[in-house]
Protein backbone atom coordinates (compact mmCIF):
# COMPACT_ATOMS: atom_id res chain seq x y z
CA UNK A 1 0.00 0.00 0.00
CA UNK A 2 1.55 3.44 -0.93
CA UNK A 3 1.67 6.00 2.20
CA UNK A 4 -1.31 8.08 0.64
CA UNK A 5 -3.75 5.14 1.16
CA UNK A 6 -2.85 4.44 4.14
CA UNK A 7 -4.39 7.63 5.33
CA UNK A 8 -7.62 7.88 7.57
CA UNK A 9 -10.28 9.45 5.20
CA UNK A 10 -12.76 11.90 6.65
CA UNK A 11 -14.80 9.44 7.08
CA UNK A 12 -12.51 7.01 9.22
CA UNK A 13 -11.64 9.63 11.54
CA UNK A 14 -16.04 10.31 11.92
CA UNK A 15 -16.07 6.64 12.88
CA UNK A 16 -13.48 6.91 15.34
CA UNK A 17 -15.28 10.12 16.90
CA UNK A 18 -18.61 7.92 16.55
CA UNK A 19 -17.14 5.04 18.76
CA UNK A 20 -15.79 7.29 21.15
CA UNK A 21 -19.21 9.49 21.49
CA UNK A 22 -20.84 5.99 22.02
CA UNK A 23 -18.95 4.34 24.59
CA UNK A 24 -19.96 4.24 27.89
CA UNK A 25 -17.96 2.50 30.85
CA UNK A 26 -20.35 -0.45 31.00
CA UNK A 27 -20.67 -2.29 28.40
CA UNK A 28 -21.32 -5.65 26.52
CA UNK A 29 -19.15 -7.66 24.55
CA UNK A 30 -19.15 -9.68 21.92
CA UNK A 31 -20.14 -12.72 23.67
CA UNK A 32 -22.47 -11.25 25.89
CA UNK A 33 -24.51 -9.60 23.14
CA UNK A 34 -24.78 -12.91 21.44
CA UNK A 35 -26.60 -14.11 24.71
CA UNK A 36 -29.47 -11.55 24.87
CA UNK A 37 -29.62 -10.50 20.60
CA UNK A 38 -32.26 -13.40 20.26
CA UNK A 39 -34.14 -11.24 23.18
CA UNK A 40 -33.91 -8.28 21.52
CA UNK A 41 -34.36 -9.30 17.85
CA UNK A 42 -37.86 -10.57 18.95
CA UNK A 43 -39.00 -7.11 20.80
CA UNK A 44 -37.72 -5.50 17.90
CA UNK A 45 -40.38 -7.65 15.71
CA UNK A 46 -43.10 -7.40 17.90
CA UNK A 47 -42.45 -3.37 18.38
CA UNK A 48 -42.19 -4.01 22.23
CA UNK A 49 -40.50 -1.64 23.86
CA UNK A 50 -37.15 -2.85 25.28
CA UNK A 51 -35.53 -3.40 28.44
CA UNK A 52 -32.65 -2.25 30.63
CA UNK A 53 -30.30 -5.22 30.02
CA UNK A 54 -31.60 -5.62 26.30
CA UNK A 55 -30.71 -1.53 25.74
CA UNK A 56 -26.77 -2.81 25.96
CA UNK A 57 -27.59 -4.69 23.24
CA UNK A 58 -28.72 -1.91 20.75
CA UNK A 59 -25.60 -0.05 22.66
CA UNK A 60 -23.25 -2.92 21.44
CA UNK A 61 -24.91 -2.93 17.89
CA UNK A 62 -24.01 0.58 17.51
CA UNK A 63 -20.63 0.07 17.86
CA UNK A 64 -19.95 -3.44 16.49
CA UNK A 65 -20.27 -3.81 12.88
CA UNK A 66 -19.93 -7.76 13.08
CA UNK A 67 -22.25 -8.66 15.75
CA UNK A 68 -24.71 -5.96 13.63
CA UNK A 69 -24.32 -8.14 10.41
CA UNK A 70 -25.46 -11.06 12.49
CA UNK A 71 -28.58 -9.39 14.13
CA UNK A 72 -29.43 -7.92 10.74
CA UNK A 73 -29.25 -11.37 9.41
CA UNK A 74 -31.12 -12.89 12.23
CA UNK A 75 -34.00 -10.17 11.74
CA UNK A 76 -33.95 -11.43 7.54
CA UNK A 77 -35.00 -14.72 9.26
CA UNK A 78 -37.28 -14.21 11.56
CA UNK A 79 -39.19 -11.62 9.27
CA UNK A 80 -39.32 -14.67 6.63
CA UNK A 81 -40.67 -17.05 9.44
CA UNK A 82 -43.78 -14.01 10.32
CA UNK B 1 -46.83 -30.24 16.32
CA UNK B 2 -44.90 -26.96 15.15
CA UNK B 3 -41.85 -25.87 15.80
CA UNK B 4 -43.38 -23.22 18.74
CA UNK B 5 -45.16 -26.11 20.46
CA UNK B 6 -42.08 -28.17 20.55
CA UNK B 7 -39.82 -28.04 24.21
CA UNK B 8 -36.41 -27.41 22.37
CA UNK B 9 -34.46 -27.86 25.55
CA UNK B 10 -36.33 -30.93 27.28
CA UNK B 11 -36.36 -32.77 23.82
CA UNK B 12 -32.86 -32.33 23.16
CA UNK B 13 -32.18 -33.89 26.47
CA UNK B 14 -34.33 -36.74 25.92
CA UNK B 15 -33.47 -39.88 27.82
CA UNK B 16 -35.53 -41.81 25.14
CA UNK B 17 -33.06 -41.84 22.78
CA UNK B 18 -34.99 -42.00 19.74
CA UNK B 19 -37.00 -39.42 21.00
CA UNK B 20 -33.81 -36.97 21.37
CA UNK B 21 -32.43 -38.32 17.70
CA UNK B 22 -35.69 -36.54 16.41
CA UNK B 23 -35.18 -33.31 18.45
CA UNK B 24 -31.55 -33.14 17.23
CA UNK B 25 -33.05 -33.78 13.77
CA UNK B 26 -35.54 -30.91 13.97
CA UNK B 27 -33.11 -28.97 15.11
CA UNK B 28 -30.31 -29.48 12.21
CA UNK B 29 -33.30 -29.01 9.74
CA UNK B 30 -34.20 -25.29 11.76
CA UNK B 31 -30.53 -24.26 11.58
CA UNK B 32 -30.15 -25.19 8.05
CA UNK B 33 -33.26 -23.48 6.82
CA UNK B 34 -32.56 -20.21 8.57
CA UNK B 35 -28.70 -20.34 7.07
CA UNK B 36 -30.42 -20.50 3.58
CA UNK B 37 -32.78 -17.36 4.10
CA UNK B 38 -29.66 -15.49 6.32
CA UNK B 39 -27.16 -16.36 2.97
CA UNK B 40 -28.83 -16.62 0.18
CA UNK B 41 -27.78 -13.10 -1.53
CA UNK B 42 -23.76 -14.05 -1.14
CA UNK B 43 -21.93 -15.69 -3.79
CA UNK B 44 -19.31 -16.94 -1.65
CA UNK B 45 -21.55 -19.59 -0.01
CA UNK B 46 -22.76 -22.66 -1.02
CA UNK B 47 -24.76 -25.28 -0.73
CA UNK B 48 -21.92 -27.79 0.99
CA UNK B 49 -21.04 -24.66 3.14
CA UNK B 50 -24.64 -24.39 4.24
CA UNK B 51 -24.44 -28.08 5.35
CA UNK B 52 -21.04 -27.23 7.32
CA UNK B 53 -22.24 -24.07 9.50
CA UNK B 54 -25.74 -26.49 10.23
CA UNK B 55 -23.97 -29.21 11.28
CA UNK B 56 -21.04 -27.25 13.26
CA UNK B 57 -24.07 -24.84 14.58
CA UNK B 58 -25.67 -27.67 16.12
CA UNK B 59 -22.72 -28.76 18.16
CA UNK B 60 -22.48 -25.60 19.50
CA UNK B 61 -26.20 -25.06 20.43
CA UNK B 62 -26.18 -28.31 22.05
CA UNK B 63 -23.12 -27.73 23.98
CA UNK B 64 -24.61 -24.10 25.28
CA UNK B 65 -27.68 -26.10 26.10
CA UNK B 66 -27.38 -24.83 29.68
CA UNK B 67 -27.04 -21.48 28.85
CA UNK B 68 -30.74 -20.66 27.47
CA UNK B 69 -32.44 -18.85 29.61
CA UNK B 70 -36.14 -19.03 27.94
CA UNK B 71 -35.68 -15.38 27.23
CA UNK B 72 -36.64 -15.33 23.67
CA UNK B 73 -37.44 -18.31 21.25
CA UNK B 74 -35.59 -21.36 21.54
CA UNK B 75 -34.85 -21.27 18.03
CA UNK B 76 -34.48 -17.50 17.78
CA UNK B 77 -31.52 -18.48 20.19
CA UNK B 78 -30.29 -21.13 18.32
CA UNK B 79 -30.40 -19.38 15.09
CA UNK B 80 -28.32 -16.50 16.65
CA UNK B 81 -25.45 -19.02 17.85
CA UNK B 82 -25.91 -20.53 13.76
CA UNK B 83 -25.51 -17.36 12.44
CA UNK B 84 -22.43 -16.53 14.91
CA UNK B 85 -20.70 -19.43 13.73
CA UNK B 86 -21.37 -19.10 9.91
CA UNK B 87 -20.70 -15.32 9.82
CA UNK B 88 -17.10 -15.82 12.01
CA UNK B 89 -16.25 -18.99 9.67
CA UNK B 90 -16.63 -16.55 6.26
CA UNK B 91 -15.05 -13.35 7.84
CA UNK B 92 -11.76 -15.32 8.73
CA UNK B 93 -11.59 -16.96 5.27
CA UNK B 94 -11.75 -13.39 3.75
CA UNK B 95 -9.28 -12.38 5.67
CA UNK B 96 -6.73 -14.90 6.34
CA UNK B 97 -3.94 -13.86 4.58
CA UNK B 98 -3.24 -10.33 6.73
CA UNK B 99 -0.36 -10.33 9.15
CA UNK B 100 0.20 -9.09 12.44
CA UNK B 101 3.17 -6.90 11.58
CA UNK B 102 1.95 -5.50 8.58
CA UNK B 103 -1.21 -4.19 11.12
CA UNK B 104 0.94 -3.62 14.04
CA UNK B 105 3.19 -0.87 11.53
CA UNK B 106 0.42 0.49 10.06
CA UNK B 107 -1.31 1.23 13.98
CA UNK B 108 2.36 2.89 14.33
CA UNK B 109 1.39 5.10 11.45
CA UNK B 110 -1.58 6.58 12.98
CA UNK B 111 0.58 8.94 15.27
CA UNK B 112 2.07 10.53 11.94
CA UNK B 113 0.19 13.98 11.17
CA UNK B 114 0.26 12.65 7.81
CA UNK B 115 -1.85 9.61 8.62
CA UNK B 116 -4.96 12.33 9.14
CA UNK B 117 -5.46 14.09 5.89
CA UNK B 118 -5.97 18.03 5.67
CA UNK B 119 -9.31 17.93 4.26
CA UNK B 120 -10.67 15.90 7.46
CA UNK B 121 -9.65 19.06 9.37
CA UNK B 122 -11.67 21.43 7.33
CA UNK B 123 -11.76 24.96 8.20
CA UNK B 124 -13.72 24.89 11.11
CA UNK B 125 -11.70 25.39 14.60
CA UNK B 126 -13.77 23.33 16.80
CA UNK B 127 -13.31 20.52 14.31
CA UNK B 128 -9.30 20.79 14.15
CA UNK B 129 -9.21 20.91 18.01
CA UNK B 130 -10.83 18.11 17.68
CA UNK B 131 -8.94 16.23 15.83
CA UNK B 132 -5.39 17.40 16.56
CA UNK B 133 -6.49 16.37 20.48
CA UNK B 134 -7.37 13.18 18.80
CA UNK B 135 -3.98 12.54 17.51
CA UNK B 136 -2.81 13.62 20.36
CA UNK B 137 -4.28 11.10 22.47
CA UNK B 138 -3.74 8.10 20.24
CA UNK B 139 -0.17 8.58 19.89
CA UNK B 140 0.57 9.62 24.06
CA UNK B 141 -2.15 7.15 25.43
CA UNK B 142 -2.22 4.07 23.27
CA UNK B 143 -0.46 0.93 24.05
CA UNK B 144 1.05 -0.07 20.07
CA UNK B 145 -1.80 -2.94 20.66
CA UNK B 146 -4.31 -0.85 20.82
CA UNK B 147 -3.43 1.23 18.00
CA UNK B 148 -3.15 -2.01 15.58
CA UNK B 149 -6.53 -2.91 17.04
CA UNK B 150 -8.52 0.06 16.34
CA UNK B 151 -6.26 0.60 13.37
CA UNK B 152 -7.97 -3.41 12.27
CA UNK B 153 -11.54 -2.00 13.48
CA UNK B 154 -11.38 1.06 11.25
CA UNK B 155 -10.33 -1.24 8.22
CA UNK B 156 -13.47 -3.36 8.94
CA UNK B 157 -11.15 -6.63 9.74
CA UNK B 158 -13.32 -9.03 11.77
CA UNK B 159 -12.46 -8.54 15.39
CA UNK B 160 -11.75 -12.45 15.62
CA UNK B 161 -8.49 -11.88 13.32
CA UNK B 162 -7.58 -8.64 15.37
CA UNK B 163 -7.37 -10.78 18.49
CA UNK B 164 -5.88 -13.79 16.85
CA UNK B 165 -2.71 -11.56 15.59
CA UNK B 166 -2.84 -10.04 18.99
CA UNK B 167 -1.85 -13.46 20.91
CA UNK B 168 -5.46 -12.60 23.12
CA UNK B 169 -8.93 -13.78 23.93
CA UNK B 170 -11.65 -12.12 22.47
CA UNK B 171 -13.02 -11.09 25.70
CA UNK B 172 -9.60 -9.53 26.96
CA UNK B 173 -9.56 -8.16 23.08
CA UNK B 174 -12.60 -6.51 23.39
CA UNK B 175 -11.70 -5.18 26.86
CA UNK B 176 -8.63 -3.91 25.35
CA UNK B 177 -10.55 -1.80 22.15
CA UNK B 178 -12.63 -0.82 25.10
CA UNK B 179 -10.47 0.14 27.68
CA UNK B 180 -8.37 2.07 24.39
CA UNK B 181 -11.92 4.40 23.74
CA UNK B 182 -12.27 5.27 27.22
CA UNK B 183 -8.79 6.68 27.34
CA UNK B 184 -9.19 8.52 23.99
CA UNK B 185 -12.80 9.54 25.42
CA UNK B 186 -11.58 10.38 28.50
CA UNK B 187 -8.93 12.84 26.84
CA UNK B 188 -11.21 14.37 24.69
CA UNK B 189 -13.21 15.39 28.33
CA UNK B 190 -9.90 16.95 30.03
CA UNK B 191 -9.36 18.82 26.72
CA UNK B 192 -13.17 20.60 27.42
CA UNK B 193 -14.58 18.82 24.32
CA UNK B 194 -18.37 17.70 25.12
CA UNK B 195 -19.94 14.87 23.40
CA UNK B 196 -22.11 18.12 21.56
CA UNK B 197 -19.11 19.61 20.02
CA UNK B 198 -18.20 16.08 18.45
CA UNK B 199 -21.96 15.78 17.28
CA UNK B 200 -21.48 19.06 15.62
CA UNK B 201 -18.25 18.48 14.35
CA UNK B 202 -18.48 15.59 12.21
CA UNK B 203 -22.81 15.98 11.93
CA UNK B 204 -23.39 12.78 13.91
ZN1 LIG C 1 -19.85 -7.54 18.92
Amino acid sequence: MKPEDQRLTSEQVGSIVKMLSLTTDREFNCAECLQHVSEFAECQLAKKPVGEVIASVEQHLALCPECREEYEALMKILKAGK
Amino acid sequence: MTQNEINWPAALRATDSGEQAAAVRALRDVLHNGLRIALNSRSDVSEAHLEDFAQESLLRVLDRLDQFQGRSKFTTWAQAIALNVAFTELRRKRWQDVSLDALMADGERLTEPAMIADDVLGADEDRTRLVATLRHAIENDLTPKQRAAILGELREMPFDQIVEMLGTSRSAGYKMLHDARRALKQRLHEAGITGADIQNAFNL
